[in-house]
Order: structure tokens, then sequence, then C-alpha cells
């Protein structure tokens, strides 16, 4: 795999806590990369050592294929779960500084923000001090400097909070699209749709340690175990007798509007489910059948409460 | 430009911009001028008030009241002989009538202290001064009368002489005709004080400041996305100077006012004379020293260098406390520490005249802890070149090592939040890699 980022058993202790503990992490170039987990689990610790923020006490961080020196930082774009502004200074002024700080050119700064204003429907902000805006008018601004100067590697800590499903909305595609561009994108958050809608994989960290990493469509899979939606008309004791040897019923089965029930099976583990469809198709009037995915939220919950 | 430069374009703009900057630049001058003018305006004010004393004289032909002098501040008043003290109090017993009542005894020559002064009001150090001297010399020309020495007055006049060394400076280029560069130890001393007081008050008031744009950084959640942007050292150093250029900018903007205002405003509100009025020999030959431009410009680069660098040392030394610290309050204990060797310097600085070369002086004019200071008040007694280009070089190595640990601080301190440091943790920081 072509990884930006390689994450190398990483611990980290602070005074009598354990922030992290042998966490280790690849991240595919070009992806947008969800790094999950409950409140303290470890997760702006981690960022923070992407970040060279903070030491790890041991373990290694690979840029790039090589272990990550202090000029790499400026390829990464950083937004801080805490945001924060000069706050006396014009918003303008101050995108420009950021701009430039990170080796952008007055006037080319200058420029691509004034574009990338225009595209968030800020422009008439540029001259206002930052202690005026809102929280959500700041957070935009912030947004903007963080990728400005087009950094390989972004990187969000919670990025939507703060934002009215609008403005959600519209940095979800602002952030696809620089994926689109080239960049990569690791962010952390809690908010499982907004995994599910634009992450490509995840790795969900739990009381300092990685308990979970992959593809987002592969995890769901696998969280939803060979489990499967059927709906049909006809005998409840015809569906028992078709899946028999071949499937289990889970739960109870429930009558819909029109006739029809549904129920819950589970098929064995990496057995086919063609002849269970097969069986069931000569058996019943098959409506729909379906696989169930569980949502980032149902496999969050259950692989923090040790579940999954 | 660099990320130092932008950091120190930042820091100065914010703050030269600050409504707070340019009211405080403009009224500090105000301020300076009303305090420059308050001892005229006393003088001015203070003329009206004379104080009316009686004289109760028992001497023979009263003659020690009649050659009291009366002067701006006292008024003699004579009282007819035979008077008593009794009769002279009751007739100024309250302070409209007089300020009080002096009784000379009859035997004041050969019994000075036979002399009383009964005051209606409270009693006043430069009256009884002033009084005590006039009757002395008076005593003390009655005296040698006694002796009958011919042509007294002559001999007195004579005699009273007043002394002045003048001190010149021994350098090769300087030859026997006069032009060696004229130097005052007082004058030397004096003109160093002012400018190591200036110094310290520099400190006080900007490095301050240091520590609080280290905090505020902290405070306001910048710095997460400042040091993901600029090294730390990058950042204290782009602090300590854009706060070092709006000091300069202050300083500059109060001395082209305060000068201005003096030179055109205060002859105008108190006449041309009241200048005149403090002219001490010593004030007069600071003044001249002072605009002597061959001598400020010798020795104008170096103090400037002084200057300079013992702001941009201490300043370091206020970012590395900041870093340490999260709320000004937190800082208190630290600012004590770095207070004591200013105020040793000062202490230092105090006893320069008594021997500008010794020992102690010369060490604390190499240590950049009070280098800063005391050189500065060295240097006008002339200092070899050697030490002062070997006091600077360590004072700006110095300055650079403590930006570097305040950065170490900063970096460490800033990400474990909620704990007061202590000096074991500060220790342990800078050597964390």
């Amino acid at each position: 795999m072509d990884s930006i980022l390689k994450i190398e058993h990483v611990s980290k202790t602070y005074t009598g806590h354990k922030a992290l503990d042998d966490v280790s992490i690849e991240i595919p170039r070009g992806s947008i990369y969800g790094l999950l987990g409950p409140n303290g689990a470890g997760k702006t610790t981690l960022i923070r050592v992407v970040n060279r923020m903070t030491i790890p006490d041991c373990g290694n961080v690979l840029f790039e294929g090589r272990p990550i020196t202090a000029d790499d930082i400026y390829q990464i774009g950083y937004m801080p779960e805490e945001r924060g502004l000069y706050k006396k200074m014009k918003v303008g002024e101050q995108a420009v500084f950021f701009a430039r700080l990170r080796g952008m050119s007055k006037s080319d700064a200058t420029a691509r923000l004034h574009e990338w204003f225009s595209r968030l429907n800020i422009e008439d902000w540029w001259e206002k001090k930052v202690e005026d805006l809102s929280k959500g008018m700041a957070q935009k601004v912030q947004f903007i400097a963080t990728v400005v100067h087009e950094p390989k590697l972004l990187i969000f800590d919670e990025p939507f909070s703060g934002f009215d499903p609008i403005n959600q909305d519209l940095l979800k595609n602002e952030i696809l699209g620089l994926r689109d561009r080239g960049a990569t994108v690791i962010f952390s958050t809690h908010n499982m749709e907004s995994v599910e809608e634009i992450c490509d994989d995840i790795t969900l960290i739990n009381k300092s340690q990685n308990i979970l990493s992959g593809p987002v469509e592969e995890i769901r899979r696998k969280a939803g175990g060979n489990t499967f939606m059927v709906v049909y008309s006809g005998q409840t004791s015809d569906f028992i007798n078709a899946i028999n040897g071949k499937a289990t019923l889970i739960g109870q089965a429930e009558g819909l509007i029109g006739g029809y029930t549904q129920q819950k099976i589970h098929i064995a583990d990496n057995a086919d489910v063609r002849p269970v469809i097969g069986a069931l198709n000569d058996s019943v009037m098959l409506r729909s059948f379906q696989e169930i995915i569980p949502s980032m939220n149902d496999i969050f919950i259950r692989a923090v409460g040790g579940t999954l | 430009m660099n990320r130092i430069g932008l950091i120190v374009q930042r820091e100065f703009t914010e703050r030269a911009r600050k409504k707070s900057f340019i009211i405080t630049t403009l009224l500090t001058p105000l301020l300076m001028i009303a305090l420059m003018a308050a001892p005229s305006l006393m003088m001015v004010l203070g003329k009206s008030d004379t104080k009316k004393i009686a004289v109760v004289d028992d001497t023979d032909a009263q003659f020690v009241g009649k050659a009291l002098v009366s002067g701006e501040t006292i008024e003699f008043q004579l009282l007819a002989p035979g008077t008593t003290l009794s009769q002279a109090r009751s007739q100024f017993n309250d302070s409209d009538k007089a300020f009080g009542v002096l009784v000379i005894g009859k035997d004041i020559v050969d019994n000075p202290s036979d002399m009383q002064l009964i005051l209606n009001d409270a009693s006043s150090i430069t009256i009884e001064e002033s009084i005590q001297n006039q009757i002395q010399n008076i005593i003390r020309t009655a005296r040698l009368s006694r002796y009958n020495i011919e042509n007294m007055d002559q001999i007195l006049a004579d005699a009273n002489v007043r002394v002045g060394i003048q001190t010149l400076k021994n350098t090769p280029q300087s030859d026997d005709e006069g032009s060696m560069e004229e130097t005052s130890s007082v004058v030397s001393w004096i003109f160093g004080l002012i400018l190591g007081m200036m110094l310290y008050f520099i400190l006080i008031v900007y490095g301050q400041q240091v520590l609080q744009s280290v905090i505020d950084e902290k405070q306001t959640r910048v710095l997460d996305v400042m040091v993901t942007s600029c090294t730390p050292f990058e950042l204290m150093m782009g602090k300590i100077l854009g706060i070092a250029l709006v000091a300069a900018l202050q300083i500059v903007i109060w001395a082209v006012l305060v000068i201005g205002a003096s030179m055109f405003v205060m002859p105008l509100l108190f006449g041309a004379d009241s200048a005149v009025a403090a002219s001490s020999a010593e004030l007069g030959a600071i003044i001249g020293m002072v605009t002597n431009v061959k001598f400020v410009s010798g020795l104008f680069l170096e103090l400037f260098l002084f200057i300079v660098g013992g702001f941009l040392f201490y300043a370091s030394m206020y970012a590395a406390i900041g870093s340490a610290v999260d709320t000004p309050q937190d800082a208190s204990q630290f600012n004590t520490i770095i207070m004591m060797p200013i105020v040793l310097a000062i202490i230092v600085m105090m006893n320069i005249m008594n021997d500008p070369n010794s020992g102690l002086v010369f060490w604390c004019s190499i240590i950049p802890f009070t280098s800063p200071v005391v050189m500065m008040a060295r240097i006008p007694f002339g200092v070899p070149t050697w030490e002062v280009a070997v006091s600077l070089a360590v004072l700006y190595l110095s300055f650079l090592a403590m930006t570097w640990v305040a950065s170490r601080i900063f970096r460490v301190g800033v990400f474990m939040h909620g704990k007061k440091p202590t000096w074991k943790d500060l220790g342990a920081w800078i050597k964390m890699k």
C-alpha cells in the first residue's frame, strides 16, 4: 500500500496516565481517514504526535516512508479541536499571515485566499476583526487557513463541531474536493454519520489502544456478520423449512403492511448466500433479500463496549 | 520573508495599532512634562508664602538681630530692645500674625545654643536650617573680629574658594594641548545612572509585555496552529523582537515629544529665567556633557548596543517564564527572581563612583544578568574596548541561549496544561528531546 503516513508502535505516557499504548496505524495516500474514539481515548495525543508537538515515549512516525522531520510539518495542515485565531487581527490579514508562515508568497496567498473566501461565501468578512465573528464563522476562517497552502496531509480535529447542517455539508464537500485533488485527510470525530459518508478508512481508538482499523466498508460488512433481512409473503413454516441447515433465525418475524413478513437471518460465516436464496425462492414469495450493514454508530458503541 | 520576520511584523503591527498603545504613547509625555514642570510650578506658587518671624534679641545693640537678612521665604521683624519673650508671645500668638518668635540669648556668641524658636505652626526644616546658617555665620564673624585682625573682611573673602577639578581622559590620540576628551566622574556617574535607570524601567514595562504575549498565545489557543507552522524558537524570537520594536518606536516618539515640548513649551510657560534657576554646577556640567555631541556620539553605539542587548536578554527570560505558566498570577514566583539581578545591578551601579574598576564591578559588567545596567554606568568613565566587546558578546550569546531555553520550555510546557511547574520540572523540560 502506498501510505503517506505510518505510525508504528507509538506509546506516550503522561504523569500517571497512559495516553497511547502501542498504537500502529497506516494511512493510505489520497484517502480520507477517520480517527474515532470516545473522549479521552488518545486521539488528540496521537494527532499531536504526528504533528511533532508531542514526542512519543517510543515508536516511530514515518512520513512518506521516512522518519518525520521538522520540515515535514509544513506539508501538514492542522486544524485543532480548540480553535484559535488572533482576536485583534482582521480576518483577511490573519489568513494571509498563516499562509505566508507556511511558505506562500504574499500575492499568491492573497489571491488564493480571496478564491476560498468567495467559495465559502465569506468574502465580505475580509476586513472584519476575528473577535467580531461568531464561533461558526471563525471556524470557516480557520478551515481556510488550514488548507490554503495545499498541504499533502490535512488533519482536522472535530471539523464539523460548531457548524449548522448547511455549513457541515459545505465543509464536507470541500474536504472531499481536497481529497480528489490529491490531499490525504485525517480527521478525528465523534460524528459517525460523517464517517460513513466520507471516510475511506478508519481507526478506532479506545483506552489508548487501537481496537479496530480498516476500510469502512469492510469493517461494516464484517461487523454485520452475514446477517440478512428477508421480506416475503407465504407460510412461516415453509420459510423455516427452507433455510433449515443453511441459516438461523434472529429474533421474531414481523408482519408488514400488505401481508408481508420480515425476518432477520444469519448465514454461517464464509457460507454462500445463493443456496439460501434459491431455497427461499422455491418455498415462499421473496420480496427482498438484503444484507444488514450496521451503522458506524452501532459499530462504535459495540466496539467500545467490547461486544463486536 | 522568513518566518521570524513575519512573526515580528505581526506582533509589531498588532501592538502598534492598538488604541491603548496610541493613547499611552501620547499621554505619557504629557505626564512627563507635567512632572518636569511641577518643581518650577511649585517654586512659582511657593514664592508668595513668606514666613514672618518676630525676633527678640537680647544681645548688645541687637547686633545679631540686625544682621539677619530677610529673604524670599523668611521675613524677620526685629522687636524693640527689652521686649520680653512673654510680651512677644502674646503679641504674636497666632499664625496670621507671625510664623513664630525667635529668641536670641544675651551670650549667644559664647554659648551658641542659647537660642529658641517658638512656633505657632508646624515646623519647617528649611526655615530652621536657614536661621541656623545665618546665625552661625554671624557668630563666626563676631568671634573672628574679636582677634582684631586687619583687613579681616578681605581675608575672609579671599579665603573663600571653590575648587573645580578638570578630569581628562588619557588616550593615545590625545595631546597635551587640550584636545583630550573631558570627563568628569560625577557627571559620568549621573549620566550612567540615568541610562541604567532607563533600562530598568524599559525592562519592567516591556518585559511584562513579552510575558503576557506568550501567555496570551496559550490562552487563545492559537499556539496549536502556530507550533505546527513554525518552530517554538522562531515564535519566541519573533515575539521578543516584535515587542522590542514596539518599545523602540514608543521611546523614540516619547523622546521627540518630550524634547520638543521642553524646548518650546516650557520656556513659554515659565519664562526663560526659570530654566536657569536650577543651574547648580553639576547639572550644568551634565547638560554640557549630554549635549557634547562628540562625547555622546562616541558612547552612543556602545550604549545603544547595551540597552538593546539588555532588553533582549531579559525579554527572553520573561518569555521563558511565560512559557512555563498558564496565568500571569502563576508567573509571580518567577518574576521576583528575575527582578533580583536587576536590583543587584542597580546597587552595584550606585557604588561604581567609588571605583569604576573594582573586581565586583568588573564581573558585574561581564555577567549578562547585570552587565547592561552596570556596564552602561561604567562606560562614561572609560572602559577598555576588549571589556566592552566581551561583555557585549556574552550578553548577546546569552540572549540567544535564553531564547532557546524559552522555546524548549514553551514546547514542553504548553502541552502539559494545568500543572504549575517546579524548578525541577523546568530543568527536565529543557533537557527533554
